[in-house]
């Protein structure tokens, strides 16, 4: 009967455990597209940061009177007012668009006996839902409804 | 038939460049990257280049792999910054130079090998088994007559049949950024297997389950990043598991404050 290929191969363990390296971050993690976007994704929240802070300030030039509304209102017609509102709407939009794609995955397979619609019906009343507050607030802030 | 002898003539290799993250242990301070000359065949995978490696050029290369058709889950390792089943991941899809690391967010024991006893703590900690509460005598005098086993309607394994299908391999761990960040975060494997056992209408231990989900370093500590899903080879898509898991966790909090526990706990 042959023996073992190696003297110790069927030894048990030594005591003590293997030295092994921490574990290694691929040198490239940063590059890869998946990522970027969801750094990307990540780094929306500093926008809506700085939105939360400067309604807080309006509030807060609201409650010191007509003459501090009229500035702020001013000071909002600047073109770095404007392009950081750009910038936060653009945010809101690819939050809600990532948002609505991971959405209806997440849902229970069922609730009782009640099944969840398919998928992509629930993508889609997500974008109906959106859509229709959207039009309904603006409506109602043109004056044209309320 | 006719033969044709451009289809039977081996196929062209072409050289590439391998670069693979060696560590020994006994030696090296820290991993180092090795660059190998191979000549690749057209039809070759990654772990191709690498078993071509260990039997032609380095002996001392160390990878794991058994099976080659994606079934086993063993030869997972990061392939230009991915997580990738080598077995099926094709040369073709790489440039002239490929890096290939061993699985990311884990100790690495040598070369390509890493250990896996934290993944497989973390995975026991979930009791993935069929956990039953309190087995009835007269459920075990019926089943021993009829010798049926418990009973499960095709609606009722599409549940879970999704997240059955995980082969262990761990690539969603390797790509899972709230791990590298928070290495004691139970990650998307064990929590997608966990809540497959949560969804089995034959398993009764979903509360002590979910008691865990609740825990810290859970289910609440995924960002929904989804890279899991992107990445898993078996579409198991363990980060809806995830998001279905915490939906899960919420739920049952929510009862047990408005409803009396479920009547077999106080059995």
């Amino acid at each position: 009967m042959a023996g073992s290929a190696h003297p110790e191969a069927m030894a048990p363990p030594k005591p003590g455990r293997t030295r092994t390296a921490p574990p290694q971050m691929p040198s490239t993690w940063w590059s890869a597209p998946r990522i970027r976007t969801y750094l990307l994704f990540d780094a929306t929240g500093i926008i809506y940061f700085l939105v939360g802070f400067l309604a807080i300030k309006i509030v807060g030039q609201l409650a010191e009177g007509p003459g501090a509304w009229q500035a702020q209102m001013k000071a909002l017609e600047n073109p770095l007012y404007i392009a950081f509102h750009v910038l936060a709407l653009a945010s809101v939009i690819f939050v809600a668009v990532r948002f609505f794609r991971l959405f209806p995955k997440a849902q229970p397979p069922s609730i009782g006996p009640a099944k969840p619609p398919p998928g992509p019906v629930i993508h889609a009343m997500l974008y109906v839902v959106w859509l229709g507050l959207t039009a309904l607030i603006s409506l109602a802030l043109a004056g044209v409804i309320l | 038939m006719s033969s044709n002898n451009s289809s039977s003539a081996p196929p062209a290799a072409v050289d590439k460049t391998i670069i693979i993250t060696r560590f020994d242990p006994d030696k090296d301070e820290a991993p180092r990257k090795q660059e190998y000359t191979v000549p690749c065949e057209d039809n070759w995978k990654v772990l191709d280049a690498v078993n071509f490696i260990k039997d032609e050029i380095d002996p001392t290369v160390s990878h794991r792999w058994s099976c080659r058709m994606a079934v086993c889950g063993s030869c997972g390792m990061m392939v230009n910054g991915e997580p990738k089943l080598t077995c099926k991941a094709s040369l073709n899809e790489y440039g002239d130079r490929v890096d290939i690391e061993p699985l990311a967010n884990f100790p690495v024991v040598r070369d390509l090998v890493v250990e896996l006893d934290g993944f497989m703590h973390k995975f026991e900690s979930v009791k993935p088994w069929i956990k039953r509460v309190k087995e009835k005598a007269e459920d075990k005098a019926a089943l021993h007559e009829t010798k049926l086993t418990y009973t499960q309607s095709a609606d009722e394994l599409a549940d879970f049949k999704q997240f059955s299908m995980c082969i262990n391999c761990m690539l969603c761990y390797a790509a899972c950024p709230v791990v590298a960040n928070e290495p004691e975060f139970l990650g998307p494997a064990a929590i997608a297997l966990g809540h497959r056992y949560n969804l089995d209408t034959r398993d009764e231990g979903a509360e002590e389950r979910l008691e865990i989900f609740r825990g810290e370093g859970t289910v609440f500590s995924c960002s929904y990043a989804n890279e899991c899903s992107e990445v898993c080879p078996k579409n198991v898509d363990p980060a809806a598991a995830v998001n279905q898991a915490k939906f899960g966790a919420v739920i049952d909090w929510a009862k047990g404050l408005v409803l009396p526990r479920a009547p077999h706990a106080a059995d």
